[in-house]
């Protein structure tokens, strides 16, 4: 298996790349995402329609069709995306639709006697959002936020179709060099079982952390 | 009592879209008054308890509370401000059928949260407030724990607290006891008492015919979309003018063991505490 060392190196490189789409993708969703969220609830009812719009259209069209779409479509109106670009921007979209659902989701499980109490204290809408709301739904959210950002890193996978060279792109290339496609295809799922694991005790320690706040 | 009018109810109509809960209630508290609101549900207690800070808008109609204004949305006036609704608020306590205590919060944090937050009161004084509130309906002990530790009487008498630190001037119970066993709601209607007792000026939506008419200067029966009857809380309660009021009274003090009718038992009770206000 001696060969397989140099593929290793290929896709960890390619690892490298996925980390950062993943980490870049994820940062940018949860930021939008949130600022949306809160735009879906409390926002004038024009703003809410496209907010809802756009979160059907992501969570309803076929990941791959909005990445070609993005990638090669625009083209069409001299728009020339690089792949990487592409797949950031691509990412970003789509990781920004989940989010949203989740901040969303989180948000309308308090209930409404905890807005109530706050406001009967005399709480404005913003510190009643902050001091009250926005830590009990925390909480909420922790579990379906770890999922997201295991969700963003398997999206990376797709980045692979419009060229990106992430581990599936280095993966394909030394599978089809080395001769040895099994063994090219378990180191590149050691690698994703090494960074789930991570992020799995990552978010662990943070349901934890929430948790021992009470 | 004094004669200072604090909450000043005057026509007001409620409306949730088409239906009427209550059109032209009108309601005068006075400063240290024991008002208790009772009806069969439905009838627009809480609502109307609720449009007295806001948590409600009302449709026709004013609602002056110590001097600041509401009108009613349909009345094309402005309305409220931020400002009017905090100083409301700030001077308004509510306690809750559902307590509504802060859940990531302890005892102690619940109740200095408001007075340092919203009045800007420093740590320590916030916190002293707080001992002294937490002492006076027995719950030091509880000081540190998460509301989910607590059972729901001494849920409620948290949540007193909480609306007290805010020194407020009026308090505002909706169904305090509604969702208490049986033997938790004696602790949570001493800590009321306590305070009636104290000359606060007190608005009580409740389903506890004894208490009310042993706290209570005022009963306004709600019902029917409007104000069945209203009056002195002995003469509301022992000798109702209207029918409706008698069939309802009769029908909820069946379940109970007590006669309201029997003047012996009238006169054995303790004198209402708004008479030393």
């Amino acid at each position: 298996m001696s060969g397989l060392g140099l593929y290793t190196q290929d896709m960890l490189r390619g690892a490298v790349l996925t980390l950062e789409l993943t980490a870049g993708g994820t940062v940018v969703s949860l930021l939008a995402g949130a600022v949306a969220a809160v735009g879906r609830m409390y926002g004038p009812k024009p703003l809410r329609a496209l907010i809802v719009s756009y979160v059907e259209l992501v969570r309803g069209l076929p990941a791959i069709l909005q990445l070609f779409v993005l990638y090669f479509g625009l083209t069409q109106f001299g728009i020339d995306l690089s792949s990487l670009t592409a797949a950031f921007i691509w990412m970003c979209f789509y990781g920004t639709g989940y989010a949203i659902e989740i901040f969303r989701a989180g948000l309308s499980a308090i209930p409404e006697g905890q807005h109530e109490a706050a406001s009967a204290l005399g709480f404005g809408p913003i510190t009643s959002f902050r001091r009250v709301i926005v830590p009990q739904a925390f909480t909420l959210m922790l579990p379906p936020l770890t999922n997201f950002v295991v969700l963003e890193l398997k999206n990376t996978t797709l980045v692979y179709f419009i060229g990106v060279h992430e581990i599936m792109f280095q993966a394909r290339l030394g599978a089809g060099n080395s001769g040895n496609p099994l063994g090219v295809y378990l180191v590149a799922a050691g690698i994703y079982v090494v960074v789930n694991v991570a992020l799995g005790r990552a978010g662990a320690f943070l349901e934890h952390r929430a948790a021992a706040a009470h | 009592m004094s004669s200072d009018v604090v909450v000043d109810i005057h026509n007001v109509t409620k409306k949730f879209g088409d239906r009427t809960v209550f059109s032209d209630v009108s309601l005068q508290v006075h400063r240290s008054e024991v008002v208790a609101i009772i009806g069969p549900s439905g009838a627009g207690k809480s609502t109307l308890i609720r449009c007295v800070n806001h948590l409600n808008s009302f449709e026709h109609g004013t609602i002056t509370v110590l001097g600041e204004e509401v009108h009613g949305t349909e009345d094309h006036k402005s309305r409220p401000s931020r400002q009017t609704l905090r100083r409301i608020r700030t001077k308004t306590g509510m306690v809750f059928q559902t307590f509504n205590l802060f859940p990531h919060l302890s005892v102690t944090e619940n109740v200095t949260l408001a007075p340092m937050k919203v009045l800007g009161l420093p740590k320590d004084q916030a916190r002293e407030r707080a001992e002294r509130l937490l002492a006076m309906v027995g719950l030091s002990h509880r000081a540190s724990a998460y509301p989910r530790r607590l059972s729901g009487g001494e849920q409620q008498r948290v949540a007193i607290c909480r609306a007290l630190a805010m020194e407020p001037e009026i308090m505002l119970f909706d169904e305090p006891t509604s969702m208490l066993d049986p033997e938790l709601v004696g602790d949570v209607l001493d800590a009321i008492r306590r305070l009636a007792q104290e000359g606060m000026t007190m608005i009580l939506v409740t389903h506890e015919m004894m208490f009310a008419r042993d706290v209570a200067d005022t009963v306004l029966v709600m019902a029917d979309g409007g104000i069945a009857e209203m009056g002195a809380a002995r003469d509301v309660l022992s000798r109702p003018r209207t029918e409706r009021v008698r069939v309802f009274l009769d029908r909820v003090l069946r379940h109970t063991a007590s006669d309201v009718e029997s003047p012996g038992t009238a006169s054995s009770i303790t004198p209402v505490g708004g008479s030393t206000g």
